[in-house]
């Protein structure tokens, strides 16, 4: 109930600055918007059924995206966490990949992967990968050796010792990655839209921004963006509150 | 050794342990340390051997070796006929922590052995059942390790190491970090568990007291690299209580194992009287 509250109280605070800053600035809609301004062209977006049409569009990106890219991540961050000659062979790749910026590769997967959700779960699934596998890694090895000894005594197999204790060992940290990795999976599936996407939050963005000049469009599109990273990053929590319970 | 009274009404159970000469090199950034060097040890089939010293002469590796997580480079380890496998059931092993998984409760703790083998889960829910009933902690069984006492803990762990019933129980200072009171109580307990299932016991421990209480045999080790000294035997009827200075065998064993301490052992072990230097 109080969190529920603070959450409420901090969200009407964020939004009388915002209007304070519209009323004392006086600057016209196409630069900064005013809340009521935002939110009746919210509700005619929603009126009509495009915003729901483009944020559909998103949520599956997102989840997909998210899903491929997480379970990619955790396995690839076992086998790094488990054998050092992996981690030397595959890091420098990975690291590599991760330092190009996912805005200059998505055009060239969007060409590769015929230009379609295909793609764009893609670029979705490379963003999340790499803080989830880089977690799951670090969680791998933060496992007590004198357990796992303990283990060998009594004859486990390299595969119980993952599955009794080094998964639930690592899964705090494991949940810090999927964490990061969710809020990323947003941003992915804008960048990719962007790369070439016929609707979507992003194709939204641009419609708005670029070619009708409506700016609370884009507000509405930003401000439903980041409710999907809250929604998103809520739900990894609510898993992560229900497996790690004691 | 010479045949005792105990050991004569007692049938041989449990498989013997013989180490030939043993070495163990562990390599460190910086060289080399020599924990053990020509370990010899006979500890036959259900007998009782305590292994004493301070700290770092190797008493630990020892036991790793035996219960096949250490390969020695040189010398050979035997239990029962063969070479010491890890975790192929022959020998039990209980640590000095009680190396409890912490998200487990103590019953699924005590049960992880049989998990591992691949015991279905009824029966060893009922197994591990029984075995904290003989260590007294069915009361417990839904905790977890944390919220357990150190003793909690320890007898645990205690059970965890015999629900598989082992043929050789290998038992690291199990009880080092219990107050002196609840360490005579689990001396006398483990000796009770020891009558009642007889197996091959190997007990590592610092305490002169239990090692009489306990032993058939005390192997006397020297500072790393580790070796048994001499093997002193304790041929005194069971069950022993925890006090047994005023028995004068006992007084004597006590005497010979202090005094073959204090040689080889420097110069903490000698009286302050003289110089260190």
């Amino acid at each position: 109930m109080r969190r529920i509250a603070a959450a409420l109280l901090s969200l009407a605070a964020f939004v009388a600055i915002w209007e304070a800053a519209t009323v004392i600035g006086g600057y016209p809609d196409y630069i900064l918007p005013a809340p009521e301004v935002v939110a009746a062209r919210g509700a005619r977006a929603i009126a009509s059924g495009t915003l729901w049409q483009h944020t559909a569009a998103t949520l599956l990106e997102v989840v997909l995206g998210f899903s491929v890219g997480a379970v990619a991540a955790m396995g690839a961050g076992i086998a790094l966490g488990k054998s050092l000659l992996i981690e030397r062979v595959l890091s420098p790749y990975i690291v590599a990949a991760q330092a190009v910026p996912i805005l200059a590769l998505a055009p060239l997967l969007d060409i590769w992967f015929g230009g379609g959700l295909l793609a764009r779960v893609i670029v979705c699934a490379l963003i999340v990968f790499f803080p989830i596998a880089i977690a799951t890694m670090v969680g791998i090895r933060s496992a007590d050796p004198l357990l796992a000894e303990m283990l060998r005594s009594l004859g486990a197999r390299p595969s119980q010792i993952t599955t009794r204790l080094e998964i639930p060992s690592a899964l705090p940290v494991i949940f810090g990655g999927l964490r990061v990795g969710v809020t990323l999976a947003v941003i992915g599936a804008v960048v990719a839209e962007w790369a070439g996407a016929s609707v979507g939050l992003g194709v939204l963005i641009n419609i708005a921004n670029q070619g009708l000049f409506d700016t609370p469009l884009m507000f509405v599109a930003l401000v439903t963006l980041a409710v999907t990273g809250l929604v998103f990053y809520g739900l990894v929590l609510a898993v992560e509150r229900r497996v790690l319970s004691p | 050794m010479e045949r005792t009274e105990t050991q004569e009404i007692r049938p041989a159970v449990g498989l013997g342990v013989r180490a030939d000469q043993v070495g163990v090199r562990f390599v460190t950034p910086r060289g080399g340390l020599e924990a053990l060097r020509d370990l010899s040890l006979d500890a036959p089939a259900g007998s009782f051997t305590v292994l004493i010293g301070p700290n770092g002469c190797g008493k630990s590796t020892f036991l790793r070796v035996v219960a096949g997580l250490l390969r020695p480079q040189v010398g050979a380890v035997a239990v029962g006929e063969a070479a010491p496998v890890a975790g192929d059931g022959r020998v039990g092993l209980a640590f000095q922590q009680p190396r409890l998984v912490p998200w487990r409760s103590t019953l699924e703790n005590v049960a992880l052995p049989l998990e591992l083998a691949g015991v279905a889960a009824d029966d060893r829910q009922e197994r591990a059942f029984a075995a904290l009933q003989r260590v007294g902690l069915a009361a417990a069984a839904r905790l977890r390790p944390a919220e357990l006492s150190g003793g909690m803990q320890q007898r645990a762990a205690l059970a965890r190491a015999l629900i598989t019933n082992p043929p050789v129980l290998l038992l690291d200072e199990p009880f080092s970090a219990l107050d002196a009171l609840t360490r005579e109580t689990f001396d006398a307990e483990l000796q009770r568990i020891w009558l009642d299932h007889p197996r091959t016991m190997l007990l590592v421990t610092h305490s002169v007291g239990e090692a009489i209480q306990l032993a058939d045999q005390i192997a006397v080790m020297s500072p790393a690299p580790g070796r048994v000294v001499r093997t002193v035997p304790v041929e005194l009827p069971r069950p022993r209580p925890a006090e047994l200075m005023g028995n004068p065998r006992a007084a004597e064993v006590a005497a010979e194992v202090r005094s073959l301490l204090a040689a080889v052992h420097p110069p903490e072990l000698r009286p302050w009287g003289e110089d260190v230097a």
